[in-house]
């Protein structure tokens, strides 16, 4: 409905606009439609990077837990605290390590990479926030692509293994050809909850960089926050935009549900 | 030389000299593995490192040494911290929040996947997919209606209006996870429980509910966390600073124009702590529940 007007929330009355907040905002508004296209590309990058980045680390990292025995219980819990703990307080953490003097350039000046530190810190500068907050976004998520995938690796066989080495199978070629294919529900699983989750995830934006500098960190999620709740609110162009948003992630779900029911 | 002339010690010697082979190449297997899991633990709890370590400098120290460990501890900038921001009354707005959200999640889900899981009733599979597909639909998309929804309620300023979109918004987790547990229990339970005369409800109640205990742990921590970190909803529906919660009150700490950061740590610390404690007392039904919602 709020889709349909201009209202910024306090007034008494809406002005009925029917789909203008639409067209505007794909094209018709020279304002905003820049605005949805920039914060579009934004959130593409997340949605290649993160759901790529994660299994992949998630796997490597199960698959070495799984081959030691000490101190298993103690890796796993250390390696999921990032997972529950995901919040406003270790975003400012990481705020904290990459402002100009904070412990991330600290780190690159000590081991002697100092042309990767950044004067400015990571999250000042254009070319670096977005890596910077993709990276938090990463760090949070690996722990649950690891746990699904110690799941995974425990319900193979020992026996199908065994049968691989007997055929004289190296350990590369073992995971590659065998553990692999077998643990790919799992991997479909993971990709598609971190491709929603870097569609809709605007808080660590919110929280570590607002967007900035120079819109360089508005994600979709977030153009949509900064509507709705921004200094000059609309909540019509919030909820049109909000609207799109819901619409994409559907089709999105359909697809997804489509190649796991493919994959099973 | 044909095969003849090998004597069994040589043998012997070539079997040893292999196994010495196989040995170094296991160690150096071991060592890269121990290694590369080393890494990501320090990536992993590089973070809190940093936090505990701001939280024990002073503000001169802090800016000249942003690493970890290295300065002589103070514990002056907690004490400045729990004056800065009142954090006992931050600490109960919290566990407010947190306590409400997971005594009505626990009430409300495990029966819902209870129904979803055991139950017959027509379109389940459709409604079922609805819950599931709510999981998609953006946060933002429905926040704008939720604000609006408590203000017209009259919620505006009071714990509800936090509690009440955070437990709805956790429905399609939950019931997901409860389903999925209560689909591992054998029927032939449900068969028994009902040959012996147990209505509907007694049986959830005393024999799923309890047997679910694992399930019902990861879903409390699941709950817990999720409210306990939850900053966009409380600064939307509450402008009284006696009703804050710890996330909101850490974002005034930055609010001055020359940032404190070893009190930003300690604040941070002081909301993280609690949920590290909980973790590791249950992380193993934590983990168990997790796993076998995925099994299931």
């Amino acid at each position: 409905m709020l889709s349909f007007a201009r209202w910024d929330g306090f007034s008494p009355d809406w002005q009925w606009t029917g789909l203008s907040n639409y067209t505007d905002l794909l094209g018709g508004d020279i304002a905003r439609s820049p605005q949805v296209v920039n914060a579009a590309a934004q959130t593409l990058v997340g949605m290649v990077v993160v759901p790529i980045a994660v299994p992949l680390i998630g796997l490597l990292l199960a698959l070495l837990l799984n081959s030691i025995r000490r101190m298993r219980a103690l890796m796993r819990t250390v390696y999921f605290l990032p997972y529950v703990t995901t919040g406003i307080a270790v975003f400012y953490a990481w705020r904290f390590m990459y402002e100009p003097n904070g412990a991330v350039n600290g780190i690159l000046n000590a081991v002697g990479l100092d042309f990767l530190s950044q004067p400015d810190g990571f999250l000042g500068n254009v070319n670096t926030a977005l890596g910077a907050v993709v990276v938090v976004q990463v760090w949070s998520a690996v722990p649950i692509a690891m746990l699904l995938y110690l799941t995974g690796l425990q319900t193979i066989p020992d026996s199908v293994i065994e049968a691989a080495r007997i055929d004289g199978a190296t350990s590369a070629r073992t995971v590659w050809s065998i553990i692999l294919p077998l643990l790919n529900p799992i991997t479909a699983l993971v990709v598609i909850l971190q491709l929603r989750e870097a569609f809709q995830n605007y808080q660590v934006y919110l929280l570590m960089t607002n967007g900035g500098p120079v819109d360089s960190t508005t994600t979709l999620g977030l153009l949509t926050y900064n509507y709705g709740f921004g200094a000059p609110s609309d909540f019509g162009y919030a909820s049109a935009l909000g609207w799109m948003l819901a619409l994409a992630a559907v089709v999105l779900a359909i697809v997804s549900f489509r190649i796991l029911r493919s994959r099973q | 030389m044909n095969t003849a002339s090998i004597t069994p010690r040589d043998t012997v010697r070539r079997k040893s000299a292999l196994t010495a082979g196989q040995r170094t190449a296991k160690v150096t297997s071991r060592l890269i593995v121990g290694s590369l899991l080393a890494v990501y633990a320090v990536v992993s709890i590089f973070p809190f490192a940093v936090m505990v370590g701001g939280a024990l400098k002073t503000n001169q120290q802090i800016i000249s040494n942003p690493l970890p460990f290295t300065s002589p501890p103070t514990l002056q900038t907690l004490a400045d911290t729990f004056d800065a921001l009142n954090v006992p009354l931050l600490l109960f707005n919290s566990l407010v929040l947190a306590i409400g959200a997971c005594l009505l999640v626990l009430l409300v889900y495990p029966l819902a996947g209870y129904a979803f899981a055991v139950l017959r009733f027509p379109f389940k599979r459709t409604i079922f997919a609805v819950f599931v597909g709510v999981l998609f639909v953006p946060g933002v998309t429905v926040l704008l209606p939720v604000v609006i929804l408590d203000q017209n309620l009259g919620l505006y300023g009071s714990p509800l209006a936090v509690i009440l979109p955070h437990v709805n918004g956790s429905a399609a987790i939950a019931i997901i996870l409860m389903r999925a547990y209560y689909a591992t229990i054998p029927t032939e339970l449900h068969e028994a429980a009902v040959l012996d005369g147990c209505s509907e409800f007694s049986i959830f109640a005393r024999i799923y509910f309890p047997l679910s205990r694992s399930a019902l742990i990861t879903l409390t921590i699941l709950t817990f966390v999720g409210s306990w970190n939850e900053y966009v909803l409380p600064v939307l529906t509450n402008d009284d600073p006696n009703r804050f919660p710890l996330p909101v009150g850490l974002q005034s700490l930055l609010s001055s124009n020359v940032v404190q950061w070893n009190q930003v740590m300690a604040a941070a610390l002081i909301i993280v702590v609690p949920i590290i404690i909980l973790f590791v007392f249950l992380q193993r039904y934590f983990i168990n529940g997790l796993q076998g919602s995925v099994k299931g």
